[in-house]
């Protein structure tokens, strides 16, 4: 195995009831890459993002986060999730952005941000709040830490989300279509907070709708549909040349639309 | 009968009114966060158990629960209580049936909190417990404040069946007095004495509510 692999995803399957989501999915990235998931809606693309982040449990399939393996494979096949300690370490490394952001509309700006480091982390209040300034004004929203969720545009709002997720230090940051609740001149300062964040080597996973942005930002892409990997590869390759039917279909609808 | 010895005894009726107000929030408002999460429970019987406990206590007069818990130990188990049950027996009762609305109130909020809150809370760490009492609970206050206003303020008028387990609360009093006065004045001024009680805490409330309106979702 690699071991610049910062998430490691090998045979995964889940059925909700007989409705199967993911059919057999493997994927790894690596230290510094950002991965951009493209694929028409119902393809298992948020369930895929769900089963990473620990939100929904695999059926089968072995998942690690560098050297720490959060599930096994039982005798049966069957996905075998590590105990307590191993899902709390788990979490630590990665980050989820949401599509609505969940911001924690009663907490300040600031709050939202150092509360995880302070109350998960242990970390010391004063070094976890100096962080959290520094990520908001990276964000462009320093002179908003006083401010509740609610006074703040859309795009403000899921920035405060990323600043959120990045201020745990995570290895690997998953994006569940950040800028798909967005008006789309709101979705601009999103997507130039990840371009930037992609430029300082951030290791990222990226569900998107944003064709131009997933070619130009994306190392890796991948096509998914009906619960298997399509196509991947580089992004520039299968955005400018798809060499697969359904991916070149689903391509020519945005090129239209 | 001079009037400040009518208002004396009324003010005494309503210190024991005032103590059962208050026992009665101070145990009855945790008690219904414990029957609410039980109500929700993943371990039906314990879920049901819960929902069997709301039904009963919402579907039966307070006044007759008030009577079961007062003459509960004698008839049911011989027992002779001492003078001092009379208040505890009431305060139980009380508090029973009030937890019965409030759990509901509290689920009615719980609910009404978006998955979303619970998934951020969980990709960031927080434990269960973390995320019910930091990030769950202040939002459901804020969403059940109102509904919970109407509780406390029905609470105060409810004080007044302790009359029939013979407290001296306020109504107690006033009847006592009309019927010894001929005379209506004392229910009047006891009315007066519950109003002006419900408008404080109507004041409380908004003022809490205010304090809350700092957001939105």
């Amino acid at each position: 195995m690699d071991n610049n692999a910062v998430v490691t995803l090998s045979h995964a399957k889940k059925a909700f009831g007989g409705n199967e989501v993911l059919k057999d999915l493997s994927l790894t990235v690596n230290r510094g890459d950002v991965l951009a998931i493209i694929g028409p809606s119902g393809g298992g693309k948020s369930t895929l993002l769900r089963c990473l982040t620990l939100l929904e449990t695999l059926d089968s399939g072995e998942l690690s986060y560098g050297d720490l393996a959060v599930t096994t494979a039982g005798p049966d096949g069957r996905a075998v999730y590590g105990g307590k300690a191993v899902l709390a370490e788990a979490k630590t490394r990665f980050g989820l952005v949401f599509q609505n952001f969940n911001l924690f509309p009663h907490y300040t700006v600031l709050k939202n941000v150092a509360d995880a480091p302070i109350c998960v982390q242990k970390r010391p209040r004063e070094e976890a709040e100096a962080q959290a300034r520094e990520l908001l004004a990276k964000m462009g929203l320093a002179g908003k830490e006083d401010m509740v969720p609610c006074e703040l545009s859309g795009g403000q709002q899921q920035r405060v989300a990323i600043a959120r997720a990045l201020a745990l230090n995570p290895d690997v940051l998953y994006f569940d279509e950040p800028t798909s609740a967005l008006d789309p001149e709101l979705t601009q300062d999103v997507l130039r907070v990840i371009r930037d964040l992609a430029a300082e080597h951030m290791t990222m996973v990226i569900v998107t709708h944003e064709m131009a942005f997933a070619r130009d930002v994306a190392d890796q892409l991948i096509f998914m549909d009906d619960g298997r990997v399509v196509e991947s590869g580089r992004a520039v390759d299968v955005i400018g040349n798809p060499t697969h039917e359904r991916t070149r279909a689903f391509l020519s609808r945005y090129e239209q639309g | 009968m001079d009037f400040s010895v009518m208002m004396g005894i009324l003010g005494d009726g309503f210190v024991l009114t005032a103590q059962i107000f208050a026992v009665t929030l101070v145990g009855s408002l945790p008690l219904g966060v414990v029957v609410a999460l039980a109500r929700m429970s993943r371990f039906k019987p314990l879920a049901w158990v819960a929902q069997l406990y709301i039904s009963i206590l919402r579907g039966t007069p307070l006044m007759l629960q008030l009577m079961a818990i007062m003459f509960g130990p004698y008839y049911l188990l011989g027992m002779q209580m001492g003078p001092d049950w009379k208040f505890t027996a009431c305060a139980i009762g009380f508090i029973i049936n009030y937890a019965a609305y409030f759990a509901e109130i509290y689920r009615s909020g719980i609910q009404s909190i978006p998955r979303g809150q619970y998934e951020a809370a969980a990709v960031l760490g927080y434990s269960r417990a973390q995320t019910f009492l930091k990030i769950v609970l202040p939002q459901v206050i804020k969403r059940i404040l109102p509904a919970m206003g109407n509780e406390v303020i029905t609470l105060v008028k409810d004080t007044s069946l302790a009359f029939v387990l013979g407290i001296a609360e306020m109504f107690s009093a006033a009847k006592a007095l009309a019927a010894r006065e001929v005379s209506m004045l004392p229910y009047a001024i006891a009315a007066l004495i519950y109003w002006v009680f419900c408008l404080l805490i109507e004041f409380i409330l908004n003022r809490l509510e205010k304090k809350l309106d700092y957001y939105h979702d």
